[in-house]
């Protein structure tokens, strides 16, 4: 397999500047299979959830005071910060489809969390099972869950508020 | 169909609106010279505004929060939506009559009796309040820290209440005053009880859970947490307590409780700071929203009027000092708690009413979008400014000063007062940001 590429956008960051694009490109030029070493100033939990869409898990480690060094891999590592997307096995979900997407809410401030399992439930198809991580028990998504018909599983664990959410149907 | 509307409390936002005009009308009457310093500190429109100001503005700030936030950190409803509506009723009405009451005094004798019936219906108001929240609070046991200090806090928002009518009926009712006269000397008790008990108690117990959540900090307060609560409950149980003992018993032993309650409760300001400094190093969240960074003057006048409190203590002018403690309290720490939080409160209520249903299906605003948060800051600096000035003023001995600075106050009111309207009415919210927009990279980057 290939050596990650490694990019460092800590100065640029220090400027103040906005580093998206390039960090894009960067994954946008990774061979299949290839990860990308990511140098920046503080932990990029927005990221995760964009790259997490594309299917890159993280693995992040802090290296010192405003300085972390995190990898993206397109393959799903069992990393603390990095649940892998749960299978049916798992306590919970029981009878239910594996999850068809996963997001990673972490970071973001209410109610963004709920704006997001919201917009991806209108993407599944009845019966499809979403997999999300908050930070917090999202107290007011669950009303607009029952609304909607959809059936919704919580387990708290160490690194936040896991859910489950099956599309009605 | 259960929609996301039916999870906010339906009467919240009016009891903001109704806080609002009490607070206005305070001002108006301290701005038209008839309370302290332009008149005494027990004159008649003194008693009056600080009336509006701790049950019309305060009180019902705080219950309308409660209604909102209670629900939210146990899980379960209201007993009562309706109830809720008769408290807000009770409430004003008896506020109305107590004003009316307050300014009758030694001029209209007839009309003084509209004090304990006033008292009798914000007592009224107050068991409603306290019976809809206890049943949501007491079902979800065990509680956590917030839950917990609220509970503290309506225990002391009773005594306040409970000390205040038979202040009134001592006042009024000739039979009882050879029995109720001598509670008047606890007057310093009562406001205790009211600013401190509940008001400040309450008000840590809701930014406890407030702050953490906008920010992404941890929640866990840990020991510090339990310190606070503990010491600060205990404290002003201690003090009030004593305080009220010794109205019947001159013991030194009384005495030396009710210091040590003092000393408890300014311990546990000074954790509690400490305590919210670590809330808002170790948030995740880079952006610190308008409604937060302007909270940090509130919490520095609570600062203040623990350090004056001590000084004043230490020099043996407490009594002298209360009205500037006083002062600082309710416009510096709770007024300014308060102003800054419905500055996020009020669109996010207001965002869950009018878009939460429509999440998912097309372009929503998000909450940020209803307000601008660079109109505020000139309103909150201004405000904090006003209330800085005013008490610079009662210090140096020139407390004439107080109310050109309270001018500056009013202003800063009725500005913040029109950003709420105009988040409220989505004045802000057309042509924003479709919201599925991805979240920007670096509006998460610290520092």
């Amino acid at each position: 397999m290939a050596e990650p590429i490694t990019l460092d956008v800590r100065e640029e960051l220090r400027r103040g500047g906005e580093p998206l694009p390039r960090i894009l490109q960067a994954v946008a030029s990774l061979a299949p299979g290839q990860a990308l070493r990511l140098l920046v100033t503080f932990e990029p939990l927005p990221l995760y959830a964009v790259l997490g869409r594309k299917g890159f898990a993280h693995q992040a480690h802090r290296r010192g005071e405003g300085d972390w060094e995190v990898l993206f891999s397109s393959e799903p590592q069992p990393a603390p910060q990095a649940p892998a997307p749960s299978t049916a096995a798992e306590p919970g979900a029981a009878g239910w489809p594996a999850p068809r997407t996963f997001l990673d809410n972490r970071g973001l401030e209410p109610p963004e969390p709920m704006i997001r399992i919201l917009d991806a439930l209108e993407h599944l198809a009845p019966g499809e099972v979403l997999e999300a991580l908050n930070e917090r028990d999202p107290v007011f998504l669950y009303p607009e869950l029952k609304a909607r018909g959809a059936a919704i599983r919580t387990e708290v664990r160490a690194e936040g508020v896991r859910l489950l959410i099956r599309h009605a149907g | 169909m259960v929609t996301l509307a039916n999870r906010v409390s339906r009467w919240t936002l009016p009891a903001f609106a109704l806080a609002l005009v009490n607070f206005l009308l305070a001002e108006a009457l301290i701005l038209a010279g008839l309370t302290w310093p332009a008149r005494s500190v027990s004159a008649p429109g003194t008693l009056a505004a600080v009336h509006l100001l701790v049950i019309g503005w305060l009180l019902l700030l705080m219950l309308g929060a409660l209604f909102q936030f209670v629900p939210v950190i146990t899980a379960r409803a209201l007993a009562s939506q309706r109830l809720a509506l008769l408290t807000l009723l009770a409430i004003e009405a008896g506020l109305a009559a107590m004003v009316g009451g307050f300014l009758a005094i030694g001029r209209h004798p007839a009309l003084a009796l509209a004090l304990p019936a006033g008292g009798t219906a914000v007592l009224l108001g107050v068991l409603l309040a306290i019976f809809n929240l206890g049943v949501p609070l007491f079902g979800a046991r065990p509680l956590a820290l917030p839950g917990r200090m609220v509970l503290s806090g309506l225990a002391f928002l009773l005594v306040t209440v409970a000390l205040g009518l038979s202040f009134a009926l001592a006042f009024t009712v000739p039979p009882l005053a050879p029995y109720l006269a001598v509670l008047l000397y606890a007057v310093g008790d009562h406001a205790l009880a009211g600013l401190g008990g509940w008001f400040t108690l309450t008000a840590m117990g809701v930014s406890y859970k407030l702050l953490p959540m906008f920010m992404l900090a941890p929640e866990e307060r840990g020991v510090a947490g339990e310190c606070v609560h503990v010491l600060g409950a205990g404290g002003f149980a201690l003090a009030v307590g004593a305080g009220l003992a010794r109205v019947w018993v001159a013991a030194e032993a009384l005495r030396v409780a009710q210091d040590s309650g003092y000393m408890a409760i300014a311990i546990a300001v000074m954790i509690y700071l400490w305590d919210i400094v670590r809330i808002y190093r170790t948030r995740k969240r880079a952006l610190i929203e308008a409604h937060n960074r302007a909270a940090a003057g509130a919490f520095g006048f609570l600062g203040l009027a623990a350090a004056l409190a001590i000084g004043f203590a230490a020099t043996h002018r407490l009594g002298a000092g209360a009205p500037l403690i006083i002062f600082l309290v309710v416009f510096g720490w709770l007024g300014g708690l308060g102003l800054t939080q419905l500055y996020k409160i009020i669109p996010f209520l207001t965002w869950l009413t009018r878009y939460g249903s429509n999440l998912g299906r097309g372009a929503v605003p998000r909450v940020q979008d209803l307000v601008r948060e660079r109109r505020s800051y000139p309103w909150f600096a201004l405000y904090f400014l006003g209330v800085l000035l005013g008490a610079a003023c009662v210090l140096a001995g020139h407390a004439g000063g107080l109310r050109p600075s309270l001018a500056l106050v009013t202003l800063a009111t009725v500005g913040l007062l029109i950003e709420y309207w105009r988040a409220w009415r989505g004045h802000y919210a057309h042509g924003r940001r479709d919201a599925s927009a991805p979240p920007s990279f670096v509006s998460n980057q610290r520092g």
